[in-house]
């Protein structure tokens, strides 16, 4: 039996839903500051293993990147934005890590030198810290049975 | 601005990036990181004419010496400066912030976050970049300075969480030579 199986996840059937509620609460915080050239995505992800948290929420991330790699779906499949720095400012960033996925995503807003705004999803690996970036993650407890 | 667009996968990948050297040396871990404890978690509502910086300092010095992170979850501003990073001709700091871009009027907030930190003497630092409409819809964002954000007519509501245990100070940066927020072990 897998952790996730033991944690406390509700299925609420209707008539045309099926929906799942997972109880749980935060628990501990890891505030990080990245340096230039890691990847926000990456080091997400270590902060996590290193911390030992199966799952986390981000609770607060800004700060520049050199350029961002931006990925939305269209009608023909997955498409990535690239907004060229240096100097893309980070101005919010959204996501949970682990939480059952098999790819953690974050995804987020940035404006580019002019100023001009762009949201999406992070490419892992593609967007490296230019100066710094502030970084706060939580963790997400599951409830047990 | 120099945007391009290509196919992509959404799924993890080798992609092509660039690197950055900055003037100074570089040092290592290259991830700081501290793990802290939640403290306390307010909703702040600032009403039409407050600036905003001066008004959040208030609320903080009631809970002590913290670190802590907020969102802007909406409201609007009469008028607020921000700033953009600009190429410079100093080779110890080819990039800096620019001279601020200054709006007044009406601004509608779409999206902002905020780092809590403070300095050395425990002087509170509000680290803030926001995305919002001007009054003719234009789209912007950048770097904000709170302390030039006056609310307007919708009040401005704030979701912060805040430490116990750790903060974010302030220290200069051999590599980049910024001086930046770093999480830093705090009795509270």
């Amino acid at each position: 039996m897998t952790t996730s199986a033991l944690t406390n996840t509700l299925r609420i059937p209707t008539d045309d839903l099926d929906i799942q509620v997972q109880e749980g609460r935060l628990g501990k915080l890891v505030m990080a500051r990245l340096k230039p050239n890691e990847d926000l995505t990456e080091s997400v992800e270590a902060l996590c293993r290193q911390h030992g948290m199966a799952a986390a929420i981000v609770r607060g991330a800004i700060g520049s990147l050199i350029d961002a790699r931006l990925a939305y779906a269209s009608t023909d499949g997955w498409r990535e934005m690239h907004i060229s720095g240096p100097g893309v400012e980070i101005l919010n960033v959204f996501g949970e890590l682990g939480c059952g996925q098999a790819h953690q995503t974050l995804q987020g807003v940035v404006a580019d030198s002019d100023g001009k705004i762009f949201a999406g999803r992070f490419v892992r690996g593609g967007n490296l810290c230019f100066i710094t970036i502030e970084i706060t993650l939580q963790e997400w407890l599951p409830a047990t049975q | 601005m120099n945007i391009s667009y290509k196919s992509g996968t959404g799924t993890p990948g080798f992609v092509e990036v660039r690197k950055f050297l900055h003037a100074g040396q570089q040092s290592y871990p290259r991830l700081l990181d501290l793990t802290a404890e939640p403290a306390e978690e307010l909703r702040i509502t600032l009403r039409s004419g407050v600036l905003v910086g001066p008004a959040l300092r208030t609320v903080l010095l009631r809970y002590g010496q913290r670190g802590g992170v907020a969102r802007l979850c909406g409201g609007s501003a009469r008028r607020l400066h921000y700033h953009r990073i600009e190429h410079t001709l100093d080779d110890q700091r080819p990039y800096d912030y620019g001279p601020p871009h200054v709006l007044a009027g009406s601004i509608t907030f779409v999206t902002g976050a905020i780092t809590l930190g403070q300095n050395q003497h425990g002087d509170i630092l509000l680290h803030c970049h926001a995305g919002f409409l001007d009054g003719d819809g234009t789209i912007h964002g950048g770097h904000v300075l709170l302390d030039t954000v006056e609310v307007g007519d919708d009040p401005l509501i704030i979701r912060l969480c805040l430490f116990s245990q750790g903060a974010f100070v302030v220290n200069s940066d051999e590599e980049t030579r910024f001086s930046l927020l770093h999480p830093t072990p705090m009795e509270s």
